[in-house]
């Protein structure tokens, strides 16, 4: 063979391998795209699309007159990727970043942040803690350091931001609102109504474009829908004052827990809820819904036996009962009273709290038909929860002749209240349908629900029962329940301002573990006010510790009633709307009035007798003048174009609507509703003019 | 312009070729550079315009290359080849480190930053192309023909190796096939191959056990290939980048389809780590499909077909061996990084040539292909010649004119071999 031929010949064996290379080539990416190409594509899409979620802004809590008793904050953990910090940006700034930082914090110098910074370069720690729990200002403030302003990629600044729910008022009525927190057990009323405070969080779909960023895709949004707020009926002053009278007396005898209701009469509303326990730390907490706890009530359920006798006309409050020198022995068991009050009225049997009066009375009338006194009871619906809108409520107990437990002594024990388990809000709900003559309400916490700044749904009062008995029944009820205030065990806490009425309890406590010769009581005091026309009723219950010197309902009870009934008193809230006067005085030749809601106009106008404009909202807030005539103007305060209107109080949608109606440009500081404005109301608007709120 | 044209010599479609691939390079780059910009924060076009400068100066550099007559390459191998054994030696001691391999130098004056074994590549293949046809006649012998031919290929890879094992075994591939072609027993070039594995084998010992070079990374290479996977201590696999990397490039190729996402769709550019260098034929084929990706292995075959058609027609052994030994070494290379964006091969760290983003490295292709169409240009012209020649004798013939012929320019050797050539040269068909 000739060389050129033969070197001809190795070229096309090359040529002819390289061929073969190339089409391997096209072989081998047309084979990853049939056999592995599914399985690649799904992982390309997991690396190029993600589903981002939009976090929903978690409802308020607010009290009907507006107060924010918990709220929403953002909240930041900063993390610090050292190893990302490049030495040359490091040397250069690391002097004025530690200046920063004690600047900001103050809490350490400027040479020890410089240390921990250095210290922790030097590791090239990839997570380390800056800070937990900052708030968004410092946040801010934080971001843009040196260094750190740098971003995550060269400045190692890695923030995870966080929500924390926060309650103005701390402690106040801390169990009822309750507790939210992620990924944990929720208590109150953020756990009965997480589903509306919650809200939808939105979702869409981002793309991965260039640099690292995600981009949504167009359309593929889920909106947002923001947690609504929830409008309880709690009210802060009544609240307040419930839990400090109610705190002072469990620090003054050293009680165990106490509870105290204060229910408004009309509609069943719960003003006031407190819970105070003896924690651990000796001091007391809100730590456990004993309101809605079902216990040996003692004494106050003396009222239910009453009612069964009067509603069945087998006594009148006239009657004379003998209490057998205060001591009797039924079926084998000696019921004693606390002391001999002889041969009394049912009233003064009552009013004096005899035990064997009353054990006597539902003995004698109800042992051959102890169902009689049970129907009685189920008619107060005793046999059931009271339903109110927090969680943790337990079932009441009930004997009823057919129970295996039921026997001889029962009945007279039951008359007097034991044997029968009983949740202060039920003896509460008892008590206020006899003040609410004969109509038993359902007792609920939150009166509305709302959405930016509108009440779209309102909770109406719920009946129970139309009439518990008839209107002689009630009337003696409540002569009796007067009559403990004028002449027995709650006499000391007469008031001359206002009158009252209701019914010491002293129980001896057998439940959780505890004996009755333990020497652990529950007294308590269930009660309304005004006697005459009440609005209130208030039940509390105190159990004190082991051999504790005070325990009479009477003693340890019934002071924070008083406390609460004079507070309510002293503050003229015996009707639920502020008072009239409070808003406006009227003098023969004009009207004094400030700014109002106008559904408060609208009460007092009518109660004048003035006609008030069918259309002015009640959202709107209005003011009221005379005009030249003499005659009663009512305007919305958004007439007043070219003058600053005040904000104070609003939300902060109404607020801005308004100030932007007037030209202002708007700036907001804080959260919630608007605490102050920059410039004062009543001055002259320019267009354009910068207002900047603070909001609370 | 015109002019120019005119005077641009040499195969057409090779031409073509260059250009066609010039412009699929500027699109990919451009591409594929979005997510490099916006890190290294610079406009969106910037590396776009720096490609179509470094292509620009690339095709000048062709043009250039190509007027020169290809014999003065015979003289500047061998200098070349004389420049770049130490030029590697200093590189191998003070060049600037990348991944722990030191392939880059700076040159001074006008601070070029170039791998060293681009230049050496380029020098040891015009060398052996001149070697190999100077010892043709006793290229069967072991001594006196194989030796040589070795010697020179032994140097350069061995200088090579300790930075870039990768370049240096595919070098001392390629020079396998150039002694293949240039007649070397096959005997000669298996027991080559054997010495190479023992090479290797030593050499990556040696590595392991001092620590030193980079005997950890060509181990993960080779693992990361074959499929090996690393588990941690918690039972979680390690993503390791290669495999990460190849991954990604696979991704893309299953993402092109048959015809592709469309020019500038790629996702993947934003997770494969430099989609414009090793991996960019991963994204011509997301982009432009199974057809793009095919296109692009027609276009490399094309030039190489083209090249041979070259090589037969050359009758001077050193021509031939030129145009044949540089367009295979680039097609081979070309071969190679498809392969390893398709994951038929380990991740060598090649480059695609003319494609790939880059300096000098597309720079010393371009002299390549300058040489090729150099030669391409004296064929072409030494046929016109000796058609004229054949005409004038034939007119001569027919008017018994008769004139000296005149062949001043061939020195006597390049005659020598001229004359040998052209008793062989029947086969070849006349242009």
């Amino acid at each position: 063979m000739n060389i050129k031929k033969d070197i001809r010949f190795r070229v096309y064996v090359a040529f002819t391998c390289i061929c073969l290379l190339g089409l391997a080539i096209i072989i081998k990416a047309a084979t990853i795209q049939v056999k592995e190409g599914p399985e690649l594509r799904r992982q390309a899409y997991e690396m190029h699309t993600r589903t981002a979620e939009l976090p929903a802004e978690r409802g308020n809590i607010y009290t009907e007159d507006g107060e924010l008793l918990c709220s929403t904050i953002p909240q930041f953990d900063v993390h610090i990727d050292f190893s990302v910090i490049s030495q040359k940006l490091y040397d250069a700034n690391a002097d004025s970043l530690a200046y920063c930082l004690s600047d900001l914090f103050k809490d350490k110098s400027k040479s020890e942040y410089k240390r921990m910074l250095d210290a922790a370069y030097k590791k090239k720690g990839r997570y380390v803690l800056l800070r937990r729990n900052m708030k968004y200002y410092d946040y801010q403030a934080v971001r843009s350091f040196p260094i750190f302003n740098k971003g995550k990629a060269y400045g190692g600044f890695i923030e995870d931001p966080k929500i924390k729910r926060v309650n103005p008022y701390q402690m106040l009525a801390y169990r009822t609102i309750g507790l939210w927190r992620e990924n944990s057990q929720t208590i109150g009323l953020e756990n009965k109504y997480d589903s509306i405070l919650r809200g939808e969080a939105g979702r869409r779909i981002e793309q991965k474009a260039i640099g690292n960023i995600w981009v949504p895709l167009e359309g593929s949004e889920v909106e947002t829908q923001n947690g609504r707020d929830i409008v309880t009926t709690l009210d802060i002053g009544i609240q307040e004052v419930a839990e400090y009278s109610l705190m002072h007396t469990l620090e003054e005898y050293k009680c165990e827990y106490g509870t105290c209701i204060v229910m408004e009469v009309a509609t069943g509303k719960i003003r006031a809820i407190a819970n105070l326990g003896l924690g651990k730390d000796g001091h007391y907490h809100e730590n456990f819904n004993y309101a809605l706890t079902p216990t040996e009530p003692g004494s106050t359920f003396k009222m239910m036996t009453l009612f069964s006798l009067f509603r069945d006309k087998h006594i009148k409050i006239t009657d004379k009962v003998n209490t057998e020198g205060g001591s009797k022995i039924f079926y084998k068991r000696r019921m004693e009273d606390s002391h001999n009050v002889g041969e009394v009225t049912i009233r003064d049997a009552f009013a004096q709290s005899s035990n064997v009066a009353m054990a006597k009375l539902a003995d004698h009338y109800y042992h051959s038909n102890p169902d009689k006194y049970i129907a009685n009871l189920k008619k107060l619906h005793l046999h059931e929860k009271t339903g109110i809108d927090i969680p943790g409520e337990r079932p009441p107990v009930l004997k009823t002749p057919k129970n295996k437990s039921w026997s001889a002594t029962t009945l007279p024990w039951m008359a007097t209240g034991y044997e029968v388990l009983v949740s202060p809000m039920r003896t509460c709900m008892v008590y206020n349908a006899v003040a609410n003559n004969g109509k038993m309400m359902k007792p609920y916490l939150v009166s509305a629900i709302r959405e930016y700044g509108k009440d779209v749904v309102t909770v109406a009062p719920t009946v129970v029962e139309e009439q518990i008995a008839d209107e002689e029944t009630i009337k003696s009820l409540r002569a009796c329940a007067e009559e403990v205030v004028l002449t027995g065990t709650a006499k000391q806490y007469k008031s001359p301002f206002y009158t009252m009425a209701g019914k010491t309890g002293t129980a001896q406590v057998a439940d959780m573990g505890i004996t009755y010769g333990m020497g652990v009581y529950q007294g308590s005091f269930v009660g309304y006010v005004p006697a005459d026309n009440p609005k209130y009723t208030i039940a509390v219950v105190v159990r004190t510790r082991r051999n504790s010197s005070a325990y009479y309902g009477g003693t340890i009870a019934a002071p924070v009633f008083k406390m609460i009934a004079d507070r309510i008193f002293a503050t003229g809230k015996t009707t639920w709307t502020k008072p009239v006067d409070s808003i406006a005085s009227v003098t023969k030749v004009h009207i004094v009035a400030q700014k109002a809601p106008a559904a408060s106009y609208r009460s007092i106008m009518n109660s004048m007798g003035i006609k008030f404009p069918l259309s002015v909202s009640d959202n709107l807030i209005t003011q009221v003048s005379s005009d030249s005539n003499s005659r009663v103007v009512v305007t919305p305060q958004h007439v007043y174009t070219g003058v600053v209107p005040d904000v104070s109080g609003m939300g902060l949608k109404d607020a801005v609507y308004l100030l932007e109606q007037q030209g202002a440009r708007v700036q907001v500081r804080g959260r919630g509703r608007v605490r102050s404005q920059s410039v004062a109301p009543g001055g002259k608007i320019t267009k354009g003019q910068q207002i900047i709120l603070q909001l609370s | 312009m015109k002019a120019i044209l005119n005077r641009t010599k040499g195969d057409k479609v090779i031409w073509a070729v260059v250009l066609i691939l010039s412009f699929v390079s500027l699109l990919a780059v451009y591409s594929s550079t979005g997510s490099l910009a916006y890190r290294m924060d610079k406009n969106a076009s910037y590396f776009l315009v720096k490609q179509v400068m470094v292509l620009g100066l690339g095709l000048v550099i062709i043009y250039l290359v190509h007027k020169v007559n290809y014999l003065k390459f015979k003289k500047w191998a061998q200098v070349l080849f004389m420049i770049s054994i130490p030029l590697l030696l200093y590189t191998l001691v003070f060049g600037a480190k990348i991944n722990e391999g030191s392939r880059w130098i700076k040159l001074p004056v006008i601070n070029l930053t170039f791998q060293t074994s681009d230049l050496a590549k380029l020098a040891l293949f015009m060398f052996l192309a001149r070697v190999l046809s100077k010892k043709q006649e006793v290229i069967k012998d072991f001594r006196n023909g194989f030796i040589p031919v070795l010697t020179p290929v032994a140097i350069t890879c061995a200088l090579i190796a300790p930075a870039n094992l990768s370049t240096a075994l595919m070098l001392g591939f390629t020079c396998c096939i150039l002694f293949f072609i240039g007649r070397t027993q096959v005997k000669h070039i298996a027991m080559l191959a054997l010495a190479g594995i023992v090479g290797v084998v030593l050499l990556f010992g040696i590595s392991k056990m001092t620590g030193m070079g980079r005997a950890s990374t060509w181990e993960q290479r080779i693992e990361d290939f074959t499929g090996g996977v690393k588990v941690d201590a918690n039972g979680n696999e390690i993503k390791k980048e290669e495999v990460f990397q190849v991954q990604q490039a696979k991704i893309a190729i299953a993402n092109g389809g048959i015809t592709g996402r469309g020019p500038g769709n790629s996702q993947q550019r934003n997770f494969l780590p430099h989609p414009y260098s090793d991996f960019i034929y991963s994204i011509i084929i997301e982009e432009y499909g199974l057809i793009g990706g095919a296109v692009i292995v027609f276009l490399y075959l094309l030039f190489l077909w083209r090249s041979i058609l070259i090589f037969r027609r050359c009758p001077y052994a050193f021509g031939a061996f030129l145009a044949v030994g540089l367009s295979i070494t680039l097609v081979f290379q070309a071969m190679l990084n498809m392969a390893v964006n398709v994951h038929l091969v380990p991740v060598t760290g090649l480059t695609l040539p003319m494609v790939s983003m880059g300096g000098s490295s597309i720079w010393f292709t371009s002299i390549a292909i300058g040489v090729v169409l150099s030669v391409s240009r004296y064929v072409d012209e030494m046929e016109g010649k000796e058609k004229a020649a054949r005409e004038k004798r034939e007119a001569q013939a027919l008017y018994g004119e008769s004139e000296e012929e005149a062949e001043d320019e061939v020195d006597e050797e390049q005659e020598e071999i001229a004359v040998r050539a052209l008793k062989n040269k029947k086969a070849v068909p006349a242009a």
